[in-house]
This record gives structure tokens, C-alpha cells and sequence, in this order.
């Protein structure tokens, strides 16, 4: 590594030789393996072995990015020379500025119990093809069974010239599922995304192997049991897998500080938030939101982002009101504030911009038994298949995968498609209820361009929302 | 270009490989993205890299050798651990050549420039004639050499170069447009008019009006017809069809469209996704996907094609097969006769966010975005905002009434995810929801 750390220091140094006002460079090495398990098929193995170096540079009030996995000094010299010279031809009429922040030197690791290296292939597809087999033993009509686990070990170097020096070795584990369960000539599909910071007891603490039965059972039962879902006003009680993504879709992204001001506009869009919105109501007092890349074992685990900022809890919403943008060093200049350390990249190979980490719905105290007890009518989603938003994030839909009838306060039979369909306000101002299950799921966030699909977490416990249009 | 492929298939079999492929890459693209009318980063890339594929005793194994300085210790590893894996019985071996392939060489302008700000600022500036005040997109100047080798005799070289531009031009938050621009020939670039085509939009997209949910007769613009049928090329991949990610299983030689609908899968045509060969090495062609409404193959590498008891199309990828570029045939009717059958519907001009709710049924819902408008006898009556397309894939392109005669190369962030050459539709029958009040 110290060769490589050598060359990240140079391409700084040399930066600032070169006329830049700024410059960072970022050394990245990830070791991904993946594993495809299709119908018990080891489809499969996929072995990565990544690793360069990407340096961005602020010069004459433009910014530059090069990259490039040619770890020689010459080749740093010419990624360094390109990104000054691109900075510098830029020709702006507002320059890009940074955001003050301190120095910082550190080096942190998440901790594995057991280390992802030191488990044997053979010993990971063993306990993939366990949590295959539970499943067939369920004895359903599973036509299609698709199981993927993927690992990755990611060592980064940071260094800028305002003199920070970052080390962090970051394991993750995520593994996903997806399902088609058969009767007849009908049809259900569930996909579910489980993610980690650590080491291999991530399969142990995710509990896979119960899920993914207790998926295909509930998938089985809403077949077999599953009415169409009412129509009409109703309450609405959600579980930890729809608040998350409710939290991530309609409170993080609107949040984005790049993309109130429009840097994502062609891409991911912009928010509806506007940059005055902070104090703006979006839902009910019990509706608080948060984002906190500190979340031990999240898969978004970081203690500082690729811009070297320390990584703090955000309060995105607060009391159902916009608290908080998340930032970066560009658009905190911009808003004329702080970064809280919202920065980060896929890879050594593309920018850091603004991105969430860990999104959910801070937990409060009623139990699920409680909030469902207080329903004379109406539908429990535990979850959700199908989903989307608008590009401003205020029309949502979700649409339930596992779903019950609630009539007098009991969860009756399963009903099938609940469709969800409100904006953003109707939608957390309805929440009059949130319990304390806080859960996490794994979810792959999109933006930018090149596109940068980024480990995520999306949380929440179950939440209960009062008279909302169902279908 | 280094003979990196060839080094790497040849310690492969010397490994015991009975299989092995090697795609060896130099990637020199760069970027200039820009928001609210100016640069706001300029991206370059510098990158070489083997992709690499090699079954020991039917177990698979993929990578991206990034470190080439150690190529022999990687590949010792790599077969390691396919020494530890599993046996995949439906791996049916690769290609075998060798092949001849088309000469082709990419623009030798393209492959000269340097930078991109005449592009954007010509795109923006077309934008702002037509009344918009805020743009945002990205241009971008592909380029990347490949050198392929195969432990079944294939060697190929093939050199790829495209120019792109992507905008979003705005007059408001909610009144917005989108344009294009592709080109494999400096001079077949046309940024300013794709800059136009946003501003346009944008300006008639003003002051627009809650939606009103039904259904109704569509006229799908380039951009968001091109989303449909890159689903639909997505989804005939045979690798989504045994997975459970398609509406498309047992439906070889059944009707998936209307009689109008003919469409092709055209790696070798120019596209900015124009190649020579695919993963394997089989020269890329022209394959019929569906044929006047009739769905005529999946798409396949040689293991999926066994399976199906048919031959490769040449759309092999490392472990997946996929399309390279979609063609839609064009129809005979004029744009302006399509707009004027409408006499109630709409015109879509941009969707983003499609998902699934059963991939096997082809259940989805997808979120219109840029201008919508609500058409009369054929005239723009009305700007809408906040509708949701929440529909079928097959039974949409199953209602397809009618197709324009020319078609435009659309490609576009998340949703058109390779070249797609569509014209304009007009479907009927679409299902348009919207959030409840």
C-alpha cells in the first residue's frame, strides 16, 4: 500500500504545482466476490480484483476529475495534468467554491467477527445453497428461484491538500433474493435486499435463512388466501420495509442538496424542496427522519466521506418539517453553511457527490399490536413490490406485496396489490402512529453520470397512517 | 494494443482451463456535465482492464483484472477458486471460431477531439432560443479499444467511438424538456438540435394543470417509446426469461405486439453501441426480435441457446446475454397524421423510474416526466403535471395503432439503457393514474 499512498500524495502535491486552488485524490482498492445461485444452479462466481486511483482538482473556479488504474507516477502526472487543465477550461461565470473543513487525519476499520477473507468459497456457497434448500423443503411451486450474495472488501487512502489523510478498510456482505412463486395460473414475486458492515456473521445476524421461508410462505398464502384489496379511505398500517423506502424516496432524496440546486436535474431530478425550504411542513409532528452514516453494521457504514468530512447523524426531517440538507463541500459553499458529510463515490473512478448512507424513520414507542388494535378498517402492508416517484419526489406509489385486511382491530385475510398512491405530504402528515421495530433493508441508490449505484440502507419501524386513499 | 488477451487465454489452458476468454480494454472517454447553463465538472478516464471468463471442469468463473502487472498470480487464484466452486451443468461451452469479421474503423474526427464546450454551449443556447431558463445535462465523447481472445480460436480487435449529449432544459420545476443527441460521425452531430427539442417542450410545458387519470389514446415521443422497447429487449434476454424476469417465457412464435410492431436486435449496424463481436467472439448481426407483432427469439450466448434448443444470436456478455442495439422498424404514417388522430389523449414526451410489480405478467407502473400534454383533434389543448403510466408491457405494445416513418437513436440515464431507434407511437387504451387527494 505505501507505493499506492505515495502516488496519491503526489498527484496532490503535484496538483497544487500544476495551479489548482484544490485537489484531493482518492486511492481505491474493492474486492468484490459475487455469487449467482439461479434454480440451485451455481450460475456464477464472480471475483473482482478493482483498484485505482481518481484525483479532482478546483482550478480558476472549475472543477476536474481524472482517473486511472495505471499505478505509475507517470500515469498519476498525466490524470493530474488532465483534471487541472479540464478544471481550468471550464470558464465559469459563477465559480464553484468549497466549504471550509478542518484537517482530518484518522484511520478506521469496521470490525468483522469473522473476517470475509478467511471464509472459503467453499464455505460460502455451502450456506448459500442451505438457504436454497430450506426453501425448496417448503415444497411450494417455485419456478423461479434467484439468490445472490455478494462481498466486498473496500481499503481506501484519502489525501487533500488542506492536509487531511484518511485510511478506512470497510467489509460488506449484502445478499439478495428474488422469488416467483406459482398456483395455477397466478403469480407472486417478491425481491428483498439484505445488507452488512462486517464480517460473515452478517448471515447469522440477518437471519436470511427465516426470511427468505418466511417470504416464500407468506408469497404462498396470499395465493392461496388473498382477496382484492379495498378500495377507498382508509387506515393504513405499514411495516419497516415500506417506511424505509418511503424514507429514503420522500425524505432523503428531496433532501439531496445538490439536487435542490440543481446539479441533478438531467439525471435523478430536482426536489421540490426548494434551497428556502428548510422549516417547510411535510408531514405530522411524529415524523422524524434521519440519515446516519454511523449506523454500526449498516451497509452504509462510514466515519468519514471521500471528501475526508466526519460522518454525523442528519435530521432530514424533524416534527414532520424540513430540518437539514444533506451536503456536501460544493453545495455547502453554496447554501453558505457546513458539509455534514454526505460525500461519496462508487468507485475510485467517478466524483464524490451528494448521496444518502443510512435513511430511516427514527423508531418511537407503540408496539405493532397497539397501532393495529386502533384500526376499525383498513390495511396492514407489511411490504411492498412494485414502487416509484416522481422526479420532483412528491408523487409515490407502492404497491404491497404482503398485505391484510384489518377489520375491529384484528388482521383478518391477506389482500393482494394494495396500491398506495400519495404525495409526499398527503403521505407523512396522515402518520399519527410509529412504533419502536426500527429494521433495515439493503438497497442499491441511483444518480449521477456516470451512474453511480451506491450501497444504501433504507430503515424504519412500523408506522400507521390515518384515512388514506387505498387501492 | 498489448497482446494481453492472448497472454491471458494461454496461462488459462496452461491453468487447466478448459475454457477461457479475455477482453482486453482501454477505456479514453470523457465527460463535461453541466447544470443551470454552465460546466459543473469535466470527467476524463484512463483506464485499461481484462475482462475475464474461464470454466475449469464446468465451473464458471468471471472477473476484471484491473492490475495487470500480475496477470499470472491472478489468473493462478482465479482458477483456484473455480477449483472451488461448483459445477454449473448448464454451462455449454463458448462460441468456436475462428471468425471474420466486418472491417470497420470509428471516426477519425471523433476519436481527434479534445474537448466538448462548443457542444454543450450550442445545446444550452438552443435550448434558451426556445425559452428556457435552466439546463442541465452531459456530453459526452466515448471511446474504447478492445482486443478479444478465446480459448476456441477467436482474436478480434475492435475500436469503438461515439459522441453524446443528454439536456434537460427547464422554464420551471414542473415545466420541462428533454433532448438527445447520438452520432458515431462528427458530422452527423447535432447537439443544438437536441437543445431545441428540450426548450421546445419546456416552453409548451408551462402553467401545467393536475392530471386527470383514465385511459386514453398516447403519443409516445422517441424518448419514451425508446423506455418500452428497451424493456422489451431487456426482458427477451433468454437470461431474464429463465429467471423469472420477463413477461416474454413460452412466448416464441406468439403474438407480443401489434401487427405494426416489428423490431430487430443489430449489434454491427451503427449505433453508439456498434460492435464487432460479442463476449464469445460471434460476429455480430442483425436478428429479427419480433416480426409484425410475432415474437420470434430470445436472445442468447451459446449456454442459453443449448438450453433452448437453438443457436447463439451473438449477444453474449461476460455471464449474461444481451442486446447490443434495438431497431424499430418504422411505419408509414407522417408525425403530424399521428398527432392528428388523437382526438382526446395525450402526448408523452419522457418517463423515468419503471418498476414491476410481476415481471412474469409484465405488470408495471413507470412516471411520465418533462412535458405531458393533453391532445384535441390533434392540438396541444393543455399542460398536465403528476401522471403515472400504471399498465402492462406486453398489452402495450400490443396496442400500438401506429408508428411514425423515421426513427431517432435514443439512449438516455437509467431508462433507455442502449441505443434504441424508435419513432413515434401512438398506443391506445394506456392506463394513466395519479396520486389520490
Amino acid at each position: 500500500m505505501d507505493g499506492e499512498h505515495d502516488l496519491v500524495d503526489f498527484a496532490v502535491d503535484y496538483a497544487r504545482q500544476k495551479g489548482a486552488a484544490y485537489a484531493e485524490a482518492r486511492f481505491e482498492r474493492q474486492e468484490p466476490e459475487e455469487f449467482i445461485l439461479k434454480n440451485g444452479t451455481l450460475d456464477a462466481l464472480y471475483v473482482g480484483a478493482d483498484r485505482g486511483i481518481g484525483v479532482r482538482v478546483l482550478a480558476k473556479g472549475g472543477l476536474g476529475f481524472a482517473a486511472t488504474n495505471t499505478m505509475t507516477k507517470a500515469e498519476v502526472r498525466t490524470i493530474v495534468d488532465d483534471a487541472v487543465r479540464m478544471a481550468k477550461g471550464a470558464k465559469r461565470e459563477t465559480p464553484i467554491t468549497f466549504a471550509e473543513e478542518e484537517a482530518v487525519t484518522t484511520e478506521w476499520t469496521v470490525p468483522e467477527q469473522t473476517k470475509l477473507a478467511d471464509v472459503t468459497v467453499e464455505d460460502k456457497i455451502a450456506a448459500f445453497r442451505e438457504i436454497d434448500r430450506a426453501v425448496k423443503e417448503l415444497g411450494f411451486k417455485i419456478p423461479s428461484r434467484y439468490f445472490q450474495l455478494s462481498c466486498n472488501r473496500i481499503t481506501k487512502y484519502f489525501a487533500n491538500s488542506e492536509g487531511s489523510r484518511i485510511r478506512s478498510y470497510s467489509p460488506r456482505l449484502r445478499t439478495s433474493f428474488f422469488l416467483t412463486v406459482v398456483q395455477g395460473a397466478d403469480a407472486e414475486q417478491s425481491h428483498r435486499d439484505y445488507g452488512w458492515s462486517g464480517g460473515w456473521e452478517a448471515l447469522r445476524e440477518l437471519n436470511v435463512t427465516q426470511r427468505v421461508t418466511d417470504e416464500a410462505r407468506s408469497m404462498q398464502r396470499s395465493l392461496l388466501e388473498g382477496k382484492k384489496s379495498p378500495e377507498g379511505k382508509m387506515d393504513l398500517v405499514v411495516g419497516p420495509q415500506v417506511s424505509g423506502i418511503a424514507a429514503h424516496e420522500s425524505c432523503g432524496h428531496p433532501t439531496e442538496a445538490d439536487r435542490v440546486l440543481g446539479r441533478e436535474a438531467s439525471q435523478a431530478g430536482k426536489s421540490f424542496i426548494g434551497p428556502d425550504g428548510i422549516g417547510m411542513k411535510v408531514g405530522s409532528e411524529v415524523v422524524n427522519v434521519c440519515d446516519d452514516p454511523t449506523v454500526e453494521h449498516a451497509i452504509a457504514y462510514y466515519a468519514t466521506d471521500d471528501e475526508g468530512v466526519r460522518a454525523r447523524r442528519r435530521y432530514l426531517y424533524k416534527e414532520g418539517k424540513v430540518n437539514e440538507f444533506l451536503q456536501n463541500r460544493e453545495t455547502a459553499s453554496a447554501f453558505g453553511t457546513r458539509s455534514n458529510g454526505a460525500s461519496r463515490a462508487v468507485n475510485y473512478n467517478v466524483e464524490a457527490i451528494v448521496r444518502m448512507a443510512n435513511t430511516f424513520v427514527e423508531p418511537k414507542d407503540h408496539t405493532i399490536e397497539e397501532m393495529i388494535e386502533g384500526v376499525h378498517f383498513g390495511v396492514y402492508m407489511k411490504s411492498f413490490m412494485e414502487w416509484n416517484i416522481d422526479d420532483k419526489r412528491f408523487n409515490a406509489k407502492y404497491a404491497g406485496r404482503e398485505a391484510y385486511l384489518i377489520e375491529n382491530g384484528e388482521v383478518k385475510h391477506p389482500v393482494r396489490r394494495t396500491v398506495v398512491e400519495l404525495t409526499t405530504p398527503t403521505f407523512w402528515s396522515a402518520v399519527d402512529a410509529v412504533g419502536k421495530d426500527l429494521e433495515f433493508e439493503a438497497g442499491f441508490c441511483g444518480k449521477s453520470d456516470p451512474s453511480q449505484a451506491l450501497d444504501a440502507s433504507l430503515g424504519g419501524p412500523t408506522m400507521r397512517l390515518r384515512n388514506v386513499y387505498l387501492r | 494494443m498489448e497482446d494481453i488477451a492472448a497472454q491471458i487465454v494461454d496461462k488459462a489452458q496452461k491453468l487447466g482451463c478448459q475454457d477461457a476468454v479475455a477482453d482486453y480494454v482501454q477505456n479514453r472517454s470523457f465527460q463535461i456535465r453541466f447544470a443551470r447553463n454552465e460546466p459543473v465538472i469535466s470527467n476524463r478516464w484512463r483506464e485499461s482492464y481484462a475482462s475475464v471468463f474461464l470454466v475449469h471442469d464446468k465451473r464458471v468463473v468471471a472477473t476484471d483484472l484491473k492490475d495487470l502487472t500480475d496477470i499470472d498470480g491472478a489468473l493462478e487464484r482465479l482458477v483456484k477458486i473455480a477449483k472451488a466452486s461448483q459445477r454449473n451443468p448448464e454451462y455449454a461451452g463458448l462460441a468456436k471460431g475462428s471468425f471474420r469479421y466486418a472491417p470497420f474503423r470509428p471516426d477519425p474526427k471523433v476519436l481527434a477531439l479534445q474537448g466538448g464546450a462548443d457542444f454543450v454551449e450550442a445545446a444550452v443556447n438552443g435550448a434558451l432560443a426556445e425559452g428556457a431558463k435552466e439546463c442541465a445535462g452531459s456530453f459526452w465523447r466515448y471511446e474504447d479499444e478492445h482486443v478479444l481472445a478465446t480459448s476456441n480460436g477467436v482474436e478480434g480487435h475492435d475500436h469503438r467511438a461515439g459522441l453524446y449529449l443528454s439536456i434537460r432544459a427547464l422554464v420551471s420545476l414542473e415545466s420541462s424538456g428533454h433532448g438527445i443527441a447520438c452520432a458515431s460521425r462528427l458530422s452527423r452531430f447535432d447537439p443544438e438540435k437536441a437543445g431545441r427539442k428540450a426548450g421546445r417542450v419546456a416552453a409548451l410545458a408551462k402553467d401545467p394543470k393536475l392530471g386527470q387519470a383514465g385511459r386514453y389514446t398516447v403519443v409516445f415521443d422517441p424518448l419514451i417509446f425508446g423506455t418500452l422497447t428497451d424493456q422489451v429487449a431487456r426482458r427477451l434476454s433468454a437470461y431474464s426469461v429463465v429467471s423469472g424476469f420477463s413477461p416474454f417465457g413460452k412466448k416464441v412464435g406468439k403474438r407480443v405486439a401489434s401487427p405494426e410492431v416489428t423490431m430487430w436486435d443489430d449489434g454491427s449496424e451503427e449505433s453508439l453501441a456498434r460492435k464487432k463481436f460479442d463476449m464469445e467472439g460471434v460476429p455480430t448481426k442483425r436478428h429479427a426480435l419480433i416480426q409484425r407483432g410475432i415474437l420470434k427469439t430470445y436472445l442468447h450466448n451459446t449456454s442459453t441457446a443449448k438450453r433452448f434448443k437453438t443457436k447463439t444470436t451473438g449477444n453474449a456478455g461476460l455471464i449474461a446475454p444481451d442486446a447490443h442495439a434495438v431497431f424499430v422498424k418504422p411505419g408509414d404514417w407522417s408525425k403530424d397524421e399521428i398527432f392528428s388522430e388523437v382526438k382526446d389523449g395525450l402526448w408523452l414526451t419522457n418517463t423515468w423510474y419503471t418498476r414491476y410489480q410481476s415481471y412474469v405478467k409484465g405488470d408495471l407502473s413507470t412516471i411520465p416526466r418533462d412535458g405531458i400534454f393533453h391532445i384535441r383533434k390533434g392540438e396541444v389543448v393543455e399542460t398536465w403535471k403528476d401522471l403515472r403510466l400504471t399498465d402492462n408491457l406486453v398489452r402495450l405494445m400490443k396496442n400500438v395503432v401506429a408508428l411514425s416513418d423515421a426513427t431517432e437513436q435514443m439512449m438516455w440515464w437509467g431508462e433507455v439503457s442502449l441505443p434504441n431507434f424508435v419513432p413515434y407511437a401512438l398506443i391506445k387504451d394506456v392506463n394513466l393514474t395519479r396520486s389520490a387527494e
